[in-house]
């Protein structure tokens, strides 16, 4: 799909360009060593393979209504359990690992290969660049089958994800307790790279396929038997909303969000769970940051990660229903971009949560402000590039490039001034601006073209 | 009579794919208007070029005096349209749904209008279902809904019939031709030809982005034949060529 949208060559390139910032940024890792033990940026890259793992392994809520909406293609093979011999479940399973084999080749081989291919020049052993290759897999799968297992769960019974998802974060408080040490130095695939055992491998791979496995078992392809019904509650949102531009769209898109469990769903396996791992993560680094350095950093993370709700609220229809309407792909993006700002509210309180409980009051201010005006950049930054299909279009290279240099640019720059006086983190506000004009330029830009999906 | 529809040397090309070729035809006021063709001929192409829904890459259109490539929003809040696929938003119920079209076509009274055309259309024990978890017909039902509910002058739809039982069809049915001689347009795509034969007052035949005819039915009648036979003989022809 992918490659029909952007031709097959700019989809090519996309783990070319993986292999080539790697490869590169490998040389600098003498550089990166002599500001952090090298045994902290091995366990960035497992943390950042997990939480990859985390993004693509919602599997779990991909019941019929998501095969509807978001894989057409996808659709006719999952239904093909109706005219042809095969379970639906068999066929799901299919479809997932052939997924996984996607992200593998599309993410984890080319980085894998790019610090493999510089290793004779980096002075890091082949056979250590080679164990990185395969405990960063098994990180990136560890994460994917955890958010497969638990979204799976979520959908059978709320419920159940929910005591799930309690008992591991009280098991990990009362280690971290009884021990005083970080649970996160327990995460299997970084154990396995600090020191190898074939036993530990099995284990680590047994963990992952008994998850797997267990997700399978667990997934419900049925949708609901019947008819959904609701009162009129749209006319309603729309008018309180009505002090904002375009509220019947952001009304629609709450509603949208909020029936089809899609907007739960995406806060848990999107945000809080990685947000919260990140957290553990991220911690071990507080040695080698300054005082407020761990909130400043966290605070960045979660402004990207909160710049991807505007994903949220765009996967959930093309221009296609709007066609029919006096509605332009202009007036679309501006609803999709109010909805996202009204949601920033979650981001908003996240980590006004965290910053008062591990850095006190006083950082509780800078730290929200920065987190959002990193995400509503992030997000103008994907509303210029992408349009209506930022889920789709950030595969094309020369979008991802763009993306990643537009947005390293403003991290670095808030990073390095933030670090010097967190009170200099309200330099962050001057984003607004660029994604003020990102914005207005991403609706000129895309009503000049044929809307997708129609 | 003024043309509320024209289109010259109209073309849209899709990568390899010619979907339009330079189509000229011109729709008068208060005609039913059929576009004939096969699949893949270019129908839906022309309707989302006339609503401004795609560019096209060559040639003009006019809709009601307006250029739907320059002014699509222009157009849409005009006419009334019905896709070739029905694809109201999921998760709103029937009722929200023309909730929502009421309040984008600053519609008043939308629950009043909205509660006529359950009633139309026989489907008031559906309007607080959701979208996704109504049948196909009933969805069709929606799609007609809305694209009349805010009575325009000019309504373009495709393929309006499909999905409808025989005596929906026939409520459908009626209704355009009701509408039809209250002084509005039509511009209705189909490849159902007994239907366009029964109701349309002029036809256009298109066969890969080509239009072959365009005319009064009652001139093909003239000639002795039936609108299925000539189409069909025009087509395979065209086919050839």
């Amino acid at each position: 799909m992918h490659s029909t949208m952007f031709g097959s060559v700019s989809f090519a390139l996309f783990p070319v360009m993986i292999f080539g910032i790697v490869f590169m940024g490998s040389f600098l890792l003498p550089l990166l060593s002599a500001a952090f033990p090298a045994g902290d940026l091995a366990f960035l890259a497992h943390a950042t393979f997990l939480l990859l793992g985390f993004m693509v392994g919602g599997f779990g809520l991909l019941g019929n209504e998501m095969m509807n909406r978001r894989f057409g293609q996808a659709s006719l093979l999952v239904y093909s359990a109706r005219s042809l011999p095969l379970s639906e479940r068999s066929i799901f399973a299919h479809f997932v690992v052939k997924d996984i084999f996607y992200y593998f080749f599309l993410w984890v081989l080319p980085f894998g290969a790019g610090y493999i291919a510089a290793s004779p020049f980096s002075g890091v052993p082949l056979s250590r660049a080679l164990l990185l290759l395969l405990t960063l897999s098994l990180s990136f799968l560890l994460g994917l089958c955890v958010v497969f297992l638990l979204s799976s769960l979520y959908v059978r019974s709320k419920t159940a994800c929910l005591l799930a998802v309690v008992f591991l974060g009280v098991a990990a408080g009362i280690y971290t307790f009884w021990s005083g040490t970080n649970p996160a130095l327990l995460f299997p695939p970084y154990l396995l790279y600090s020191a190898f055992s074939w036993m530990a491998f099995l284990a680590t791979a047994l963990a992952i396929a008994v998850l797997f496995a267990a997700s399978v078992v667990l997934f419900s392809p049925e949708g609901r038997s019947s008819a959904r019904t609701y009162r009129r509650v749209l006319g309603r949102l729309a008018k309180m909303l009505s002090f904002l531009p375009d509220s019947p769209i952001v009304a629609k898109d709450l509603l949208d969000l909020a029936r089809s469990g899609i907007g739960i769903g995406q806060t848990l396996f999107s945000f809080l769970i990685p947000l919260v791992v990140i957290w553990f993560f991220l911690s071990l680094l507080r040695g080698s940051l300054p005082p407020h350095g761990l909130i400043i950093i966290f605070s960045l993370t979660t402004g990207i990660i909160a710049s991807t709700i505007y994903t949220w609220v765009t996967e959930f229809d093309s221009f296609g229903p709007y066609s029919c309407l006096p509605v332009s792909v202009s007036t679309l993006i501006a609803g999709k971009m109010t909805t996202f700002l009204v949601l920033q509210a979650l981001p908003a309180v996240f980590i006004g949560t965290v910053a008062t409980l591990s850095s006190g009051p006083e950082l509780v201010a800078p730290v929200i402000v920065l987190c959002l005006s990193i995400s509503v950049y992030a997000a103008g930054v994907m509303a210029y590039l992408c349009g209506l299909s930022p889920s789709v279009l950030v595969y094309d290279v020369r979008v991802l490039i763009t993306y990643l240099v537009l947005d390293s640019v403003a991290l670095v720059l808030l990073a390095a001034v933030s670090f010097a006086n967190s009170l200099y983190a309200f330099l962050s506000l001057f984003l607004l601006v660029p994604a003020y004009i990102l914005v207005r330029a991403a609706r000129a830009r895309w009503d000049a073209r044929d809307p997708a999906g129609i | 009579m003024a043309a509320v529809i024209e289109t010259c040397g109209l073309s849209k090309v899709y990568g390899d794919v010619t979907a339009l070729d330079s189509v000229s035809l011109s729709v008068e006021k208060g005609a039913l208007f059929g576009l004939l063709g096969p699949n893949g001929s270019g129908k839906t192409t022309m309707i989302k070029v006339l609503t401004g829904q795609v560019r096209p890459t060559g040639g003009f259109a006019k809709v009601l005096g307006l250029d739907p490539a320059k002014d699509g929003v222009g157009v849409r809040e005009r006419v009334g349209i019905i896709p070739e696929q029905e694809s109201p938003p999921s998760f709103l119920s029937a009722m929200e749904y023309l909730e929502f079209v009421g309040a984008v076509r600053k519609i008043p009274d939308i629950a009043e209008k909205a509660e006529k055309w359950f009633d139309i259309l026989e489907f008031g024990d559906k309007k607080n279902v959701l979208c996704k978890d109504l049948s196909r017909g009933t969805r069709q039902k929606l799609m007609f809904a809305q694209a009349f509910i805010h009575e325009p002058v000019l309504a373009l739809i495709d393929e309006p019939l499909i999905n409808l039982d025989p005596l929906m069809q026939d409520v459908v049915k009626e209704f355009l031709s009701d509408y039809v001689r209250k002084g509005n347009t039509l511009f209705l795509s189909t490849h159902i030809l007994e239907v366009a034969e029964e109701i349309c007052s002029a036809v256009a035949i298109l066969h890969r982005g080509r239009l072959l005819h365009a005319g009064p039915v009652a001139d093909v009648r003239a000639h002795g034949e039936h609108l299925p036979g000539f189409f069909l003989s025009l087509v395979r022809k065209g086919g050839h060529a």
